[in-house]
């Protein structure tokens, strides 16, 4: 499939690059590994006047581990964080996480800020123009109506990126600049929970960097995911837990965070011990969005996401085990 | 419609420099098959899921029909028509034709370089890396197997 028309804009420099978007705006789009984008537009889900590449804002590039939190640039390709020794020591989650995105090729070319950053999905939206042609525009598109839930008033289409549980696992914040300012936001707080505008990041914001806070003491994570093919699809349900001893007690603060469940990561909390997995499994459950609108029926996704959570807190558990 | 100009730009392709004018929205693959006629280059599903448009950027195997063109350049891109010398075929290309790992071929030129960009960065790789680098590739008709094979033997002979 063709690319629709655009004109290519690739900075060179991040005051250029925040110039470009600030004053563009909602006209340009902006391309870090394209993976995700140019499939967009070949679609002709989007339009842009503009393409900006932000490949050569080396600034935006690598990991940098420091003693108290570790900082990712948004450009990191998602191979590198998955390859990366002391982020799959630290954040094993993330690492696994971006190991699971899709195959080397992919990962190869695809990036942090990308993955974090992609658009809600649903099989009635993600679709050429020659289906949504016979469609009536549904609230994705500026319409109405539903077609995943009938005479819903609002969107269900589903986030999947896969970074962003692991990353609210462990509490990360991500840094969004614009010309003349910088702020900085949890991930948690990136999302809006809407299908129709996932983030809360303003037209003239590019994520720049995603921070971590190195955590103490005994840890472990996880992230566990259920899709068709593991060479590429997004997950249609997933789990990041993050694990961590406080006091040799035996009971252990549990953070679990659930994917591709609603149009954004939900966070649920719980005790990580054997016994209550069961219970932490049916709080997933009631958390999630059982609809039928992605690759398999909503009802088996919902009951996937309390088993996905339950292997991935075991994978936590198993790695506690052998660091201790 | 947006509103588009062509560009002038540079592409060092298989270590020969091409100018070429092109509209920023063409992709890397439909430089290389309709500018550059260099055909080895597969487009299948056009949507990156199947690795038969693999090519190599900087060593590293990439999708062609997610790259643009106009991105590509500054950097060293190879081709299935880049790994051969005249008529002699790469040891990658020569095992996969003695363990016939080939059989409608669509997907063997992103396959083999695929392969070869892993044996480059890691000269004996076991066989679970060598699937989960070649899970980016699909092939319809060997069954992976052969494909294994081949790639398993030159890790063996160090090659």
């Amino acid at each position: 499939m063709r690319l629709p028309p655009f004109q290519y804009l690739e900075p060179t420099n991040m005051e250029e690059a925040l110039s470009i978007i600030g004053t563009h705006k909602d006209t340009v789009k902006i391309m870090a590994g394209g993976t995700d984008l140019l499939n967009r537009m070949k679609l002709r889900l989007i339009e842009p006047a503009f393409v900006m590449n932000i490949g050569r804002l080396r600034n935006m590039d690598g990991i940098d581990i420091g003693d108290t939190e570790t900082v990712i640039g948004s450009n990191a390709r998602l191979k590198e964080i998955a390859d990366a020794p002391l982020i799959h020591k630290r954040f094993r989650a993330i690492a696994e996480a971006a190991f699971q995105v899709a195959s080397p090729t992919i990962t190869n070319m695809a990036t942090v800020g990308g993955n974090l950053l992609q658009n809600t999905r649903c099989r009635y939206y993600d679709q050429s123009g020659m289906v949504l042609n016979g469609l009536e525009r549904c609230h994705k598109r500026g319409g109405t109506v539903c077609f995943a839930v009938k005479g819903s008033k609002r969107c269900f289409s589903v986030y999947q990126g896969d970074l962003a549980p692991a990353l609210i696992a462990f509490d990360a914040r991500c840094v969004l600049e614009k010309k003349g300012s910088t702020r900085t936001v949890s991930i948690t707080e990136l999302f809006t929970g809407n299908g129709v505008t996932p983030f809360v990041m303003e037209a003239e914001e590019l994520l720049t960097k995603i921070i971590l806070p190195n955590p103490e003491g005994i840890y472990s994570s996880a992230y566990r995911k259920l899709r068709l093919r593991g060479s590429i699809d997004y997950p249609l349900a997933s789990a990041a837990v993050f694990i961590s001893v406080k006091n040799g007690r035996k009971f252990t603060p549990c953070r679990v965070v659930i994917g591709a469940t609603g149009a954004a990561p939900r966070v649920i909390d719980g005790e990580s011990y054997e016994a209550d997995m069961e219970g932490i499994a049916k709080k997933a459950y009631d958390h999630a969005e059982g609809v039928d609108n992605l690759l398999m029926p909503g009802a088996y996704r919902r009951k996937m996401v309390s088993v996905v959570v339950k292997r991935a807190i075991q994978a936590a558990l198993d790695g506690i085990k052998e660091g201790m | 419609m947006n509103e588009m100009k062509k560009t002038a730009i540079t592409l060092n392709v298989n270590n020969e420099i091409f100018d070429i004018v092109t509209f920023p929205n063409q992709t890397l693959l439909e430089v290389l098959r309709d500018h550059l006629h260099l055909t080895g280059t597969k487009e299948s599903c056009g949507e990156g899921a199947c690795g038969s448009c693999t090519v190599l950027l900087n060593g590293v195997p990439v999708r062609s029909c997610l790259t643009l063109a106009i991105a590509a350049q500054g950097k060293e891109i190879t081709t299935i028509e880049g790994l051969s010398k005249g008529e002699k075929l790469h040891p990658v290309q020569e095992a996969f034709v003695n363990h016939h790992a080939i059989q409608c071929g669509f997907c063997s030129p992103g396959m083999i370089l695929t392969a070869y960009a892993l044996l480059k960065e890691n000269p004996n790789p076991t066989e679970a890396e060598i699937r989960r680098a070649i899970s980016g590739n699909v092939c319809r008709c060997t069954g992976y197997a052969k494909i294994v094979e081949a790639i398993k033997s030159l890790a063996e002979e160090g090659r």
